[in-house]
């Protein structure tokens, strides 16, 4: 049998000053390394904000009872199970990641939680960029702390159009890249202050560091908007929550 | 405990059988077709093979395994001697 193997462009040194985690495959290997104390510091770096974000998400997403819902990029399953509540017992929820341990933790928090919704969920190893979804299979999907780690966000956008059923929303939460100078500024300073510090604790102060590059390269809110329009969308609006911090685009298919 | 076993029969053993109807081939999007043993969901669009792990399929196009001819033959055969034997 042989492997499928996609080869990553090389690019040249000369480019960096630093460490870049620019393939997919670089990504993949930073969210399996993170994956045991990610949902520690989600709370501790968010005071615990990061849920009242997700279930806001959740509801733009327009997500209800009955519907076949996805979750991408679910890493530990937050966005999953909110999203298991709105389905219910009649709903399906697929939680989609490419990471192996995230999606064991994922899996083990459905087990120990407990909860009879979750038994709507089912968890899958995917690719954001190449979804194992037919067209306009599902009523609602999010998205949280994903569009900014994937390397090809239009395609991302794409995958997403394809496999919206019509008239159905994607609801997408991730850090906000903010056109105020002072939102900016704090963002950073928190960043090399609070989060990174915390995250040396754990031995993962280069993973977090990836956190400000991956802001920094990161799409505004209205060029998030454009994004989903070009992608086929009747309708994109972002939102800035979190005092500006995080953002929440919104898009109708 | 009833708990319990549902979710190490499903680490266990292969394909949810609703799950495998949703699912088609992350590259071709077409359908998929389930294979007991190994676990694992077949591509016959393209001639490969996705693993299942501890009920997961694992559906990242390079988790895909190109399966040659001696391949398709056993997941076949296996496959019709589920059939004969129902």
């Amino acid at each position: 049998m042989h492997s499928l193997q996609f080869s990553v462009p090389l690019l040249p040194t000369s480019r960096f000053k630093r460490h870049s985690v620019r393939c997919a495959s670089d990504r993949q290997q930073l969210f399996n390394r993170i994956a045991p104390v990610y949902d520690n510091l989600n709370d501790l770096l968010s005071l615990g904000q990061h849920r009242i974000w997700k279930r806001m998400a959740v509801s733009w997403s327009g997500a209800k009872t009955g519907d076949s819902l996805l979750d991408l990029c679910c890493g530990s399953g937050d966005l999953t199970f909110f999203m298991s509540e709105k389905a219910g017992a009649d709903g399906k929820v697929i939680g989609l990641d490419f990471s192996k341990e995230q999606l064991s933790i994922a899996s083990s928090r459905q087990y120990l939680l407990s909860k009879a919704c979750y038994n709507n969920i089912e968890w899958v190893e995917g690719d954001a960029l190449d979804l194992p979804f037919s067209n306009g299979y599902f009523d609602a999907i999010t998205m949280g702390y994903g569009l900014r780690n994937v390397v090809d966000k239009r395609r991302a956008m794409q995958e997403m159009f394809r496999v919206l059923k019509p008239d159905s929303r994607v609801s997408i939460l991730d850090f906000n890249k903010s056109m105020q100078p002072f939102t900016a500024l704090f963002q950073e300073w928190m960043i090399d202050n609070v989060v990174v510090p915390t995250a040396t604790v754990y031995g993962l102060a280069k993973e977090y560091q990836y956190l400000k590059t991956s802001i920094d390269d990161f799409l505004t809110g209205k060029e998030l908007e454009k994004l989903a329009l070009d992608a086929g969308f009747s309708y994109a609006r972002h939102y800035e929550i979190g005092g500006g911090l995080m953002g929440n685009l919104v898009a109708a298919r | 405990m009833v708990r319990l076993s549902k979710w190490l029969l499903k680490a266990g053993t292969g394909v949810n059988k609703t799950l495998s109807e949703i699912l088609v081939c992350p590259l071709s999007k077409q359908a998929l077709r389930v294979c007991e043993e190994p676990p694992s969901l077949i591509s016959d669009s393209i001639g490969v093979s996705f693993p299942m792990k501890d009920g997961i399929p694992c559906l990242v196009p390079t988790d895909g395994k190109i399966l040659d001819t001696d391949d398709t033959m056993k997941h076949d055969n296996a496959a019709d001697d589920s059939a004969n034997n129902k």
